[in-house]
């Protein structure tokens, strides 16, 4: 092959890949910055949370507005048991939201009993593809187990079902916000 | 020998006064960094496509959430997978005898890159399969024999997935030299053809197991219309345009001509047969639908540049097929698939032109020199035969040189058994050689035709000897 077809070749090649990884880049990015929001109101609700634990002595009062103005996503059972601040007499279940993600929906739902997770159970899990259905099955329980002990959305996705795990914190956090966790 | 039908190729005057040699050189150099910049063009084109194929994979979201060995390990299987059929299929279109790579490239020249990227290819798929399932197995916990029973078992196309690993393992094994040489062309051939379906049965686990080119994507369209691109490439110019040349031209068999023993010419009668294009030196895949002959096509040159209605080519009965075509009746029906090849006055880039032709060899240089336009003294031709009997059509080609004003020589002789030398033993002693020969071969167009271990020993000299190696011109018939 003569020398300008493989400088031509190696630059064209180089800048293809360079280009798709920023494609995928960005693609990335843009799902995180969509569930940014997410986290976002979730900091939010735990801060305006924190301020009610602050002013502890008006703290039903703070936290029956704080509860209304959450209220309007969470089931009304559910704010109506709400009890802020030290969070300690929360029961109830709650659904997350459903995620969508590249291979299917995901939602999951919490049991809350005086304020802890005692249950995640899995509604829906990715099951489109092959291979779908089956990385679930191995997921799920993992996540379920970790969700339980760390007791937060804040959990370490499983490696080989990255999708799965997203799908599954995205929709236990609004699950956890729901119940004012 | 024939006496009732005028069998005799008339050799035809050359149409117009050959160009100024400034003028000739011009337009040489000119067509020729063309053709370099198509060639070098074509070769980053396939460089870009399996650039392509590895970043369908990163520009999916998959690609930037790797967490943990099992999953760099399954990426770096899933870009095998996608470079391998990428290059799969660009084999697929260097086969395809598509007329524009044929016109820059040459058809030999596309086989030989296609048989080199065959092993290549097999290793990628072979480390595609291997990386995934030990990918999965690390991330599944299990080992990498019960992962490939899962996989087999429960995943809906990998079945077919390993069927395709299967026939590719089967058409590589089968394409080496080695095992290649044992086999009857014919069988070999039907095993290759299991490439189109080794390549069929590849698509459905791509599309369904993979997440890169999942349904929506524009990654999927991208690969569904490679795939398209290759296999109608093959459908049209392998299949289709052949059909219509053959229903166009009507070619049948008038006559066959023994010319020397195990040598015949055959003559073809057709209509528009000047349509076709061919260029003195081209050559033609050749079927000739008779019981005995049908299955097996013919690389064969045009020994003549045909005219409207008649066509001519010569045969040695190289093997059993050759031998049955020397009882082919008149009237045959006869198939054609080209014509093809570089090995033409198109291809020229010196202001003069050395032709040399062993055997069999002949037939292209014949057409050759009768399809050039030559000033006097810019053409010799050198004649070799290892004995009298070989002097195949030279009576036609000493008939054209005279006409054309070029120089031409015979050297008759078997080889000289202790040296690897082209030239005869006598003329070897005497100490002739391609610059002897040829007194302008530095500046002079190569076209060399005959047995391939021959052809290599001519070629090395004349490397030797210094000639540019754009100036070198050498048909391989070999499919």
């Amino acid at each position: 092959m003569r020398p300008r077809a493989v400088a031509g070749g190696v630059f064209a090649s180089a800048s293809v890949l360079l280009i798709g990884w920023q494609i995928g880049a960005a693609q990335v990015s843009a799902t995180t910055s969509t569930s940014t929001p997410a986290t976002g109101s979730t900091s939010g609700s735990s801060g305006s949370a924190s301020t009610g634990s602050g002013s502890t002595g008006s703290a039903s009062g703070s936290t029956g507005t704080s509860s209304g103005s959450s209220a309007s996503t969470a089931t009304p059972s559910a704010s109506a048991t709400a009890t802020p601040a030290a969070g300690s007499s929360v029961s109830g279940t709650f659904d997350g939201a459903t995620t969508e993600t590249r291979f299917g929906p995901v939602q999951v739902e919490i049991v809350v009993s005086a304020g802890k997770i005692t249950d995640v159970v899995a509604l829906q899990l990715t099951n489109e593809g092959g291979r779908s259905v089956e990385i679930s099955n191995y997921a799920a329980p993992i996540l379920r187990t970790e969700a339980l002990s760390a007791q937060s959305a804040k959990i370490q996705s499983v490696s080989g079902a990255t999708y799965t795990s997203e799908g599954y914190v995205t929709s236990l956090q609004s699950a956890l916000d729901k119940a004012g966790l | 020998m024939t006496s009732t039908i005028e069998l005799h190729t008339t050799v035809r005057l050359p149409p117009a006064p050959a160009p100024r040699i400034e003028v000739a050189t011009r337009l040489r150099r000119r067509d020729r960094r063309r053709r370099n910049a198509a060639v070098d063009a074509l070769a980053i084109i396939v460089w870009v496509s399996a650039a392509l194929a590895a970043a369908l994979y990163l520009a999916s979201p998959g690609a930037h959430i790797l967490s943990g060995g099992a999953a760099f390990v399954t990426a770096a299987g899933i870009v095998a997978g996608l470079v391998a059929t990428d290059l799969v299929l660009v084999m697929i279109v260097l086969a395809a005898r598509v007329p524009l790579i044929d016109r820059v490239f040459g058809t030999d020249r596309a086989i030989a890159v296609h048989r080199s990227l065959g092993k290549p290819v097999l290793y990628l798929i072979l480390v595609h399969g291997l990386l995934i399932t030990i990918g999965y197995g690390l991330s599944d916990r299990t080992n990498p024999v019960a992962e490939t029973i899962s996989l087999f078992t429960t995943l809906p196309d990998m079945p077919l997935a390993y069927l395709s690993l299967g026939l590719f393992v089967a058409v590589v094994v089968t394409s080496l030299v080695a095992v290649r040489r044992r086999l009857p062309y014919e069988a070999w051939h039907v095993i290759h053809l299991l490439s189109y379906a080794a390549v069929a049965v590849a698509l459905p686990h791509q599309l369904s197991v993979g997440s890169v080119l999942a349904s929506g994507t524009w990654q999927r369209v991208y690969w569904i219309a490679l795939y398209v691109l290759a296999l109608g490439a093959i459908v049209v110019y392998r299949f289709l345009l052949p059909i219509l040349v053959t229903f166009q031209h009507r070619i049948r068999v008038v006559a066959v001509e023994p010319i020397a023993p195990g040598v015949v010419s055959i003559h073809l009668s057709g209509r528009d047969l000047t349509r076709l294009g061919v260029q003195g030196g081209q050559y033609g895949v050749w079927r000739f639908w008779t019981t005995g002959t049908w299955w097996h096509a013919h690389p064969v040159s045009f020994s003549a540049v045909p005219s409207e209605n008649h066509a001519r080519i010569t045969v040695r009965d190289l093997g059993a097929g050759s031998r049955r075509l020397s009882r082919i009746r008149a009237g045959a029906f006869v198939s054609l698939e080209g014509p093809y090849g570089l090995f033409t006055a198109k291809a020229r880039t010196a202001p003069y032109l050395t032709l040399i032709a062993s055997g069999i060899g002949i037939t292209p240089i014949r057409s050759l020199l009768e399809d050039s336009v030559l000033r006097e003294g810019e053409a010799t031709v050198l004649l070799r035969g290892s004995d009298p009997d070989q002097r195949y059509l030279w009576n036609e080609v000493a008939d054209l040189a005279t006409v054309t004003r070029s120089e031409i020589f015979a050297m008759i002789g078997p080889r000289p058994s202790g040296a690897d030398a082209w030239q005869s033993a006598e003329d070897w002693n005497r100490g002739v050689t391609l610059t002897s020969t040829f007194p302008h071969l530095l500046e002079s167009d190569l076209y060399i035709c005959g047995p391939q271990p021959w052809t290599d020993l001519v070629v090395r000299d004349a490397r030797l000897a210094g000639v540019p190696e754009h100036q070198i011109h050498q048909e391989r018939f070999s499919s």
